[in-house]
């Protein structure tokens, strides 16, 4: 195959994966942006999606059955929708028990970062006890992933990839309005502005958190069943996406929805392309030093611009 | 929105906490029990979790929480009375002894817990009658009785405000207590097993805590409990009496009735151990000792000791001091010559000198440091005049400042006696877990404490240079694929400079370009140094040797003259080398927290920018954090590689990391004993819960225990005195930031 061509597939694997880390980096970057915290347990909000996904999706698809195209989408809506109502309610849930309980007594911001770990070490922890701690485990198959639905010259886009892309733009054009054109975006961006002030305008806090908590978990937990449906899931499936996630959210200028958006799909094309960039010898950059350059790369961006691409201020970006 | 009445909120503020017990108590359900799904039945440990009769017990629990938060408040003037918490806790305590720990360790009763050992023991017979009834040869649930009726009787006289009843409950505790040790003696008798189980020891200990609480509600007369004022006042009263009176428990143990001796199946005590030696070539000394000089000088040194705390006598108080450390070093030293001994004629299969001891040469020694310790707190309380009067018109209040330092230097005695003598006592699996979990985690703690609880640095990288250090110590002792130049290969002892130097170096080369980050960007920067760091030791073949890891490296070696100091074959060596690496960190820490530098640290966490305007060199400083922290870890990381001899870049991976941060926080930011009881705490616990419930859980408990930890006492086990303000507060002002979003506000 043309080095090109190889690339330009890489590029299109990166696009995908990025999808995916910007539809998680959302999940962060929301929560920050109110909060001024990382919400660690977001990366179990993106497991249980997909164990969520799955307990329905697998009532409705049997494994190589064969649906018509309609009915694929249908399971496909479907398994977005659970995921993602799954998702938002482990994320309200969180936000209850691990947040809510700590704001209250004005505890130190180091605190939400441990009891988020803690819910974390536990909810995937509860996950692998209740369904099991295979690291195998697949969504049925309804369809061909592999097929290639657009081929030009070579460079191929599979069913998959496809699915994963265009569903992880609609979710994010989605919030994109949501969060500019709405009344509750209003009032998250009125909260991640001046939390007190808007708290003086009338804007009910703990309620914006509250839904803050459920938009993210939903785009997380969508993101599980996209995950789940493309490769696998498990109990420990969400940390190292999640901390990918959280590094892309970091490198876009956490609190910035567009800045997420823009490092998940960033730091999906340089992990993908940088091994296999036209310009890189072959076997200079082996495979397993990406997550090195996609480190390095972080590293750079943030020495020459300290608060992220398109720097922090969820207010000020959306 | 529609308005609600009053009524109405309220109603539904109630049902909503019934809604969240009953959904506490689900969740409970779900946690119990060992059933796992499989791929093809995803549902089944669910089903079986919530189906049937057991979901009413969890759902149960979760009504009676309820019912505690609705109708607990209506109990609060009796809760508050002066022992009751107290009483709770010793009662808590017995029930620990009675559900979770071991009362022996031989392999006869199967978990070597207390309900099975007692239906064993219970249907002995030839077994001894008054330990069988403890066990309840009379009815099974006699000891479970006992308890309750103990602490029913204290509480009654508790609430009651009933003096006689006080002191009968005291009595019937001190009995059970002394009931329970003697029972747990008998049984290690009765199997011929050197037992190191806890379970008859803590039981012991609790019911003297009803005891005590019982006889401090008897004597009180205040309506309200002050529990801190009240141990202040206790320590304040006569300095050094506390640890004294620990002592006397402790010893009268170790003297009387504990194994100083256990070849074989043989559990001889301090006096069946001299009958045992006599005759058999034992220096006279040492005879003496077994004979009759232990006594002497246990009995001596404690009556010096009260008499010193209780006069408030200085020379009595040096005296003691002396008296005390000469003895446990006489103690250590015979135990010593007869250990030795028997290995020379190959008694029992004794390999050497140490061999074979029981827990009695041990609990004495500790019971003598004890005494030593008290004295030396009279000694301290004196030359800072500082003795208060014992008076109840100080109750709980003024003497706060009566008696500063007098708690926390009687806490870190009785630690370090503890760290002294009671890992020996400990079985060989826990002397292991004490080396190469709780030891170097707590000394990581220590060091990452620098980083994030006082220069209010997030790291999440920190185990890369503990790596580092590990990787060093390969490298200067010639176990990697590169080799240092021949001249240079070193004991891994001799390689702690290198290490820190390397770590040092390392900390700054992170540091430098970073540091103009803030909070949660230097975050996810230093977590992505640990990656790296972990990536290039698994990858990079040539020189780290890849994935398979650095093998063989030597344990440590000192050889200076007449010293020649061996480590590797027993993890009791490694403990008391790491004890002295961790003392002498914290001795210099403990300098470091008041100092220019640590002041400038606080600074600069609590606001940056007004430390900067102060004329602090805030870049300096940080990186000074991050290099300090780094070198720390950087010795732990010499003193792992050298104590498990082999590792592999696994043992570096990033929720290592992530852990060492918790750790930190969960004991409480900022607080050198805190780091460190958060790390023993929760690299112990692991460990301990391996024995409560499946293998495969425990990471769920730990994470459910640091969850409720942080809602319930966010600032930690230990909280620092001095922080007030939280990590990174530099972004805003200390003040607003707890305040930034405040909860319920709004329409």
């Amino acid at each position: 195959m043309h080095p090109v061509q190889e690339f330009l597939n890489f590029l299109i694997l990166g696009l995908t994966r990025g999808s995916l880390y910007a539809l998680i980096a959302l999940g962060y970057t929301l929560v920050y942006g109110v909060l001024q915290l990382i919400n660690f347990a977001h990366s179990e909000v993106f497991m249980s999606g997909a164990f969520g996904s799955y307990l329905v999706v697998n009532i409705f698809v049997d494994d190589g059955s064969r649906p018509p195209w309609y009915g694929v989408l249908a399971i496909l809506i479907l398994g977005l929708a659970s995921g993602g109502l799954v998702g938002a309610a482990v994320a309200w849930t969180l936000e209850r028990v691990a947040y809510r309980p700590l704001r209250r007594r004005g505890a130190p911001k180091l605190a939400f970062l441990i009891s988020a770990i803690g819910a974390s070490f536990f909810l995937s922890q509860l996950a692998g006890k209740m369904f099991n701690r295979l690291n195998n485990n697949n969504f049925p198959t309804y369809f061909n992933q592999n097929k290639h639905v657009i081929d030009i010259g070579g460079v191929y886009v599979t069913t998959i990839q496809a699915i994963i892309m265009v569903s992880a733009l609609l979710m994010m054009l989605f919030l994109d309005s949501l969060v500019s054109r709405t009344k509750l975006g209003r009032s998250i961006r009125a909260v991640a502005e001046d939390a007190p002030t808007a708290a003086l305008m009338g804007v009910n806090i703990d309620k914006t958190i509250s839904r803050t908590f459920v938009i993210g978990g939903a785009l997380g937990g969508a993101a599980g069943f996209l995950y789940g449906s493309a490769l696998f899931f498990s109990n420990t499936m969400g940390f190292i996406p999640g901390v990918k996630a959280f590094a892309a959210a970091v490198l876009g200028g956490i609190g910035n929805i567009r800045g997420a958006m823009l490092g998940g799909l960033l730091l999906g094309i340089v992990e993908a392309t940088l091994p296999t960039a036209p310009w890189v010898k072959p076997g200079w950059i082996g495979i397993q030093w990406t997550d090195v350059v996609a480190f390095l790369v972080l590293v750079l961006v943030l020495v020459v611009r300290p608060t992220g691409i398109l720097g922090e201020r969820l207010g000020r970006a959306a | 929105m529609k308005r609600r009445s009053i009524e109405d909120e309220a109603r539904i503020a109630n049902l909503k906490l019934l809604l969240s017990c009953l959904a506490g108590g689900f969740v409970l359900a779900l946690m119990v029990g060992n059933q796992e799904g499989t791929q093809r039945d995803f549902g089944y440990a669910f089903r079986e979790a919530i189906f049937g009769p057991r979901i009413i017990l969890f759902l149960g629990i979760g009504v009676l929480l309820y019912l505690a938060i609705t109708f607990g408040p209506r109990f609060r003037p009796y809760l508050t009375r002066p022992g009751l918490r107290p009483l709770g806790a010793g009662a808590l305590t017995v029930v620990v002894s009675f559900t979770l720990l071991k009362w022996t360790d031989s392999p006869q009763i199967n978990t070597g817990k207390f309900r099975p050992l007692a239906d064993a023991a219970s249907a002995t017979d030839g077994f001894d009658s008054l330990a069988r009834f403890f066990f309840g040869s009379a009815t099974s649930v006699f000891p479970w009785l006992l308890l309750i009726v103990v602490t029913v009787i204290a509480a009654v006289g508790m609430i009651r405000r009933s003096v006689p009843i006080a002191y009968t409950a005291a009595g019937l505790a001190l009995l059970s207590g002394i009931w329970a040790e003697y029972t747990s003696s008998r049984i290690s008798d009765f199997l011929n097993y050197p037992s190191h189980a806890t379970g008859g020891a803590v039981a012991m200990l609790g019911f003297f805590t009803i005891a005590v609480a019982s006889v401090v509600s008897a004597r009180s007369q205040a309506e309200v409990a002050d529990t801190d004022g009240f141990i202040d006042k206790i320590l304040a009263w006569r300095p050094g009496m506390a640890l004294v009176a620990l002592g006397v428990i402790v010893g009268l143990v170790g003297v009387f009735n504990a194994t100083w001796f256990s070849p074989g199946d043989r559990n001889a005590n301090l006096s069946l151990t001299g009958t045992m030696f006599n005759g058999t070539g034992l220096g006279g000394f040492s005879a003496a000792y077994l004979g009759w000089l232990g006594y002497v000088l246990f009995f001596g040194t404690l009556v010096v000791a009260a008499a010193a705390s209780y006069l408030r006598h200085r020379v009595l108080a040096y005296v003691a001091v002396v008296l005390g450390i000469a003895s446990t070093l006489i103690t250590l030293i015979v135990v010593h010559d007869f250990t030795g001994l028997a290995a020379q004629s190959k008694f029992d299969g004794a390999q050497g000198a140490w061999d074979n001891l029981g827990t009695g040469a041990w609990l004495t020694s500790a019971a003598l440091s004890l005494f030593a310790g008290g004295g030396y707190l009279v000694i301290k309380a004196l030359s800072s005049g500082q003795v208060a009067v014992f008076d109840s018109d100080h109750v709980g209040t003024g003497m706060r400042r009566a008696a500063p330092g007098q708690l926390g230097a009687a806490t870190l005695l009785i630690v370090l006696v503890a760290a002294l003598f009671f890992p020996p006592t400990a079985t060989e699996f826990w002397q292991t877990v004490l080396v190469s979990e709780i030891g170097i985690y707590v000394l990581l703690a220590v060091g990452l404490n620098v980083v994030v609880g006082w220069a209010g640095l997030l790291d999440l990288g920190f185990i890369a240079f503990y790596a580092i250090g590990s990787y060093t110590t390969a490298y200067f002792t010639g176990r990697l694929p590169v080799q240092p130049p021949d001249w240079l290969v070193l004991s891994p002892l001799a390689a702690i400079p290198f290490a820190v130097a390397v770590c040092l170096i390392a900390g700054v080369a992170l540091g430098f370009p970073t540091l103009r980050l803030r909070g949660d960007y230097l975050a996810i920067v230093t977590l992505g140094f640990g990656e790296i760091i972990r990536v290039i030791a698994n990858n990079a073949n040539g020189f780290t040797n890849g994935p398979r890891g650095a093998f063989n490296i030597p344990a440590p070696h000192i050889h200076i003259g007449p010293i020649d100091l061996k480590w590797g074959e027993s993890a009791l060596g490694f403990w008391y080398l790491l004890l002295v690496l961790i003392a002498i960190i914290v001795l210099l820490f403990n300098r470091l927290e008041h100092s220019r530098l640590g002041r400038a640290w606080a600074a600069v966490r609590e606001d940056e920018v007004a430390a900067q305007a102060t004329g602090i060199n805030t870049t300096r400083v940080k990186l000074l954090a991050f290099a300090i922290g780094a070198s720390t870890s950087g010795v732990a990381g010499v003193f792992f590689a050298s104590q498990v001899g082999s590792f592999t870049p696994e043992n570096f991976v990033l929720n290592n990391s992530i852990l060492v941060v918790a750790y930190v926080v969960f004991g409480g930011m900022g607080s050198l004993p805190g780091a460190m009881a958060g790390a023993a705490v929760l690299t112990w616990l692991p460990e301990f819960l391996k024995d409560q419930v499946p293998a495969e859980d425990r990471q769920m408990w730990i994470g459910a225990l640091i969850l409720v930890m942080m809602i319930f006492r966010p600032a930690g086990l230990i909280p620092a005195r001095r922080r007030k303000a939280e990590l990174s507060g530099f972004d805003h002002p200390a003040s607003a930031e707890s305040t930034a979003v405040p909860a319920g506000e709004g329409m």
